[in-house]
């Protein structure tokens, strides 16, 4: 919703370059002596798509349902794993099965204790078919998935919970790295309230958890949803007394924001991407500004099966033919950075920079000599996808305008919304490239290379329509193999080494074109709060962690 | 008035439904994968797997009912989505209408009894002003100095009365100038006239003149505005509502179109012609009080 629309699943990670002045260090911490208890924190957002934790999939709504529910792993602002309701997490050898130890004795808001059925509740809810949870897929991994999704079961076979504190999860292929993915908000616990396969209107208006807040009153649709902190929270007990979150409507929500915030409506705002520079010199003096390198990634997707695009040689050109460095800096004033690779810079263990040599400075001689080998000749009609109305028209643009001058080719702009541009791209026709963003649902690059380049991300029909996030319908047999075996690894270090492996052969196949690391800009009132200096891996305000100072 | 109801909504009916995009992918709002099976349920649940004119049949059957069925995104009944937006729309509606009929006409009058004086040349002057500038300016100029600088009124639309008048002011202030306009044209054009010399020759008092005669004989061409203005009111104001973030008919119907969320859109649409219908009626009701010589037949 804001910004480039596929931040909607976007969650941010690892702190790279907090701008300097940005945050005033230290002074998060909510025992701190000059917090006092109660207060209430105002933001504003947009109306969100869904509240139910099985489903929460857009910004509003995954900063809320983390509000509200607390699952057995979470993630750090800087993207590690840390464990919340879970007290162990162990695998067998081969990492297909899985065993959880949870913590006795927290309770729902109403009063039920969590156990390992509220659990086993909660994750069959979120797949069940009647959920038509945009977010299910996060559960594909587990035994008995299928069967929810078409409804012929109410359970996954797959979890078994042998006592109240122990969750057994069978996973159908290994994955060593599935303790990372109870991090989302779907694999929350829910309580006996919660219908299990069938439309759950109720519960999801006014959800009942077990997270540090719960809900004050109901959903007010386009108005408000209002939190008050949880008392019987399980775990350490939010400082702040209440959140009011005001909703915007997502035609003006930023500048609504914005205005809100200097007038001192709202205690945390967005800005819009023109006021960036307005905003920067007003607020970082007074220490109210915030920047922070997140994991969204920004890419040119080339159709790889289909047109212009279907060679290495002419996804190379393209990619020698952009001047990241003068876009960051004209277009983006600066507030964005050129991206050299798949895997974000804020997941630093596996990060490899200038992995796409192409990409570190544009190369007006190598892109001609690529796009001679590709097939790119001067005349050559390259058809450049975007959606309208979020902001993309301008780089869009730039971009289009130095292909035509270094290449000689016609590049034909087609904007269109959102789902119109989805739809095409899906379509056996695609030809040429689409502007494109990614961001991780929890911290590993496996989230990046899975999804949007194995072939099993993706599956054709008859007539060459696809569906899967494989876009771009890359197809390597040994990438896949390393992305397999990876996931199959235990050894942390190994399974980096082998994910590394994968970026550059992708990086190589030239499967993706990156364009730009996404930064991420906010406006905090840093004179009535403690614990204003980060934003969560989901660009959310940590409010948990938020006081009001003294 | 029903043919009006019918013509339009068959009108609508149609442009929604020719246009290209697919409402389902909407409901289901994402670009990740999404299951066709989910697809097909989804498709049978809101009838669109049906042929246009049947889904138009059901439409206009269920809404002789008073349903106006289900939404898309929220998967609430419409009616009880529109109310409350209609209420907010109405409550602005009326704040406005008061204060274009209050100061356009005042002003109108005014102008018109002092012609040529400085206040008239004032007038004509900002109204002139006010007519030319775009309604999102006026919006926007209002809530950078009265709401992010004074901090006089929220900048955000609320309950209380003072988050009202940001956004009423901006809706009134065009239309209390093309009123006060109106009503002083009007009103010059009637004081001219022989039947005002007469009553004035006549030695009839100046106000019973000025009420009797003048002010009511030159209200026909304002209330036929003021009608029309208050029907457009009704309708939802898509940019000051956006500006204000006010909750009415006006961003639902914007928000609504973009979503492809089709029920809401006509369910916006039928009440707004609907409300156009009974308002124009309402104006022809009212030629015939201030006007003996319209017959109503």
């Amino acid at each position: 919703m804001r910004g480039a629309k596929s931040a909607k699943w976007v969650v941010g990670a690892v702190v790279v370059a907090l701008a300097a002045t940005a945050c005033g260090g230290g002074d998060g911490d909510s025992k701190d002596k000059s917090s006092a208890d109660g207060g209430v924190f105002r933001l504003g957002s947009t109306e969100p798509d869904t509240i139910d934790p099985g489903r929460a999939h857009e910004s509003t709504g995954v900063l809320l349902a983390n509000a509200l529910f607390t699952g057995l792993y979470g993630n750090t602002p800087d993207g590690m794993a840390e464990p919340a309701l879970a007290e162990s997490a162990t695998s067998d050898d081969s990492c297909t099965s899985w065993t959880f130890k949870i913590k006795p004795d927290t309770k729902f808001s109403n009063g039920e204790v969590v156990d390992s059925e509220a659990f086993a509740r909660g994750w069959a809810r979120a797949a069940h078919k009647a959920a038509a949870s945009d977010v299910a897929y996060h559960f594909a991994g587990i035994k008995g998935y299928a069967e929810l999704q078409d409804g012929s079961a109410k359970t996954f076979s797959g979890v078994t919970t042998p006592d109240p504190t122990t969750i057994k999860v069978d996973l159908s292929k290994a994955d060593c790295e599935f303790v990372l993915k109870t991090a989302h908000n779907a694999y929350s616990p829910v309580p006996k309230v919660a219908k299990v396969g069938e439309e759950d209107k109720a519960f999801g208006e006014a959800p009942i958890g077990n997270g540090p807040f719960k809900m004050d009153g109901t959903w007010e649709h386009n108005k408000a949803i209002n939190l008050v902190r949880n008392d019987t929270y399980g775990l350490e007990k939010a400082s702040l007394g209440k959140v009011q979150v005001t909703l915007l409507n997502d035609k003006t929500a930023q500048q609504l924001e914005y205005d809100g915030f200097q007038a001192g409506t709202f205690d945390y705002a967005h800005i819009p991407t023109p006021m960036l520079k307005t905003a920067e010199a007003k607020y970082k003096p007074q220490n109210k500004w915030f920047a922070k390198d997140t994991s969204g990634m920004n890419f040119v997707l080339p159709i790889g099966d289909n047109g212009p695009t279907n060679n290495k040689d002419a996804r190379l050109a393209i990619s020698y033919a952009i001047d990241r460095q003068a876009i960051a800096k004209g277009v983006f004033q600066g507030f964005q950075t050129p991206s050299t690779t798949i895997v974000p810079p804020s997941f630093p263990k596996a990060y490899q920079k200038d992995l796409c040599v192409s990409c570190v400075k544009q190369d007006v001689a190598k892109a001609k000599e690529h796009a001679e080998k590709g097939g790119l000749k001067p005349g050559t009609e390259i058809k450049f996808s975007f959606n309208t109305g979020a902001g993309h028209e301008e780089w869009v643009q730039a971009i289009a305008k130095q292909l035509e001058d270094v290449l000689g080719v016609k590049v034909k702009l087609d904007g269109k919304d959102f789902p119109g541009m989805l739809k095409e791209q899906q379509g056996g026709g695609a030809t040429g490239i689409y502007r494109f963003a990614w961001g991780a649902d929890y911290p590993t690059p496996e989230n990046f290379l899975f999804p949007l380049l194995h072939s099993t991300s993706m599956s054709k029909d008859a007539e060459g329509n696809v569906t899967g996030d494989n876009r771009v319908r890359y197809n390597n047999p040994e990438f896949d193999k390393l992305i397999d075996t990876a996931r199959a690894t235990k050894d942390e270090a190994a399974r980096l080494a082998m994910y590394k492996q994968a970026e550059k052969m992708a990086m190589d196949d030239m499967a993706l074109i990156p364009t730009f690391n996404r930064s991420q800009f906010r406006l905090m009132a840093t004179d009535k709060f403690n614990g204003l200096d980060d934003i969560n891996f989901n660009e959310d305000p940590i409010l948990e962690k938020i006081s009001l100072k003294k | 008035m029903v043919i009006v109801l019918i013509g339009a909504t068959m009108v609508l009916f149609a442009c929604l439904f020719v246009l290209p995009g697919d409402p389902v992918g909407s409901i289901a709002g994402s670009d990740k994968a999404r299951d066709p099976a989910v697809v097909t349920e989804l498709k049978a649940r809101y009838g669109l797997d049906k042929s246009l004119p049947e889904q138009y049949v059901n439409y206009v059957t269920k809404v002789a009912t008073g349903d106006l069925g289900e939404d898309f995104i929220q998967r609430r009944e419409v009616s009880e989505i529109l109310g409350p937006k209609l209420q907010n729309t109405a409550k602005l509606a009326l704040l406005a209408i008061v204060l274009i009929t209050v100061f356009g006409m005042g002003v109108g009058i005014i102008a018109a009894l002092y012609r040529y004086s400085v206040l008239d040349m004032t007038t004509t002057f900002f109204t002139t002003m006010a007519v030319g500038f775009p309604t999102f300016v006026i919006g926007m100029l209002l809530k950078k100095y009265f709401a992010v600088e004074l901090q006089w009124f929220p900048p955000i639309g609320g309950d209380q009365f003072n988050g009202m008048i940001l956004p009423a002011v901006t809706l009134a202030i065009t239309d209390i100038a093309f009123v006060a306009r109106l009503t002083r044209g009007t009103m010059l054009e009637v004081l001219r006239a022989d039947y005002v010399k007469t009553a004035v020759a006549k030695g009839l008092p100046r106000r019973r003149v000025l009420f009797k005669h003048v002010l009511r004989n030159s209200s026909i061409p304002v209330v036929t505005y003021l009608g029309i203005s208050f029907g457009a009111l009704l309708g939802g104001a898509l940019i000051t509502e956006a500006i204000f973030n006010w909750d009415g008919v006006g961003l639902a119907l914007v928000q609504a179109i973009q979503q492809q969320n089709n029920p809401i859109v006509i369910g916006v649409v039928t009440y707004s012609v609907a409300i156009f219908v009974v308002l124009s009626l309402i104006v022809d009701l009212l030629y015939a009080a201030l006007d003996p010589r319209i017959r109503l037949s």
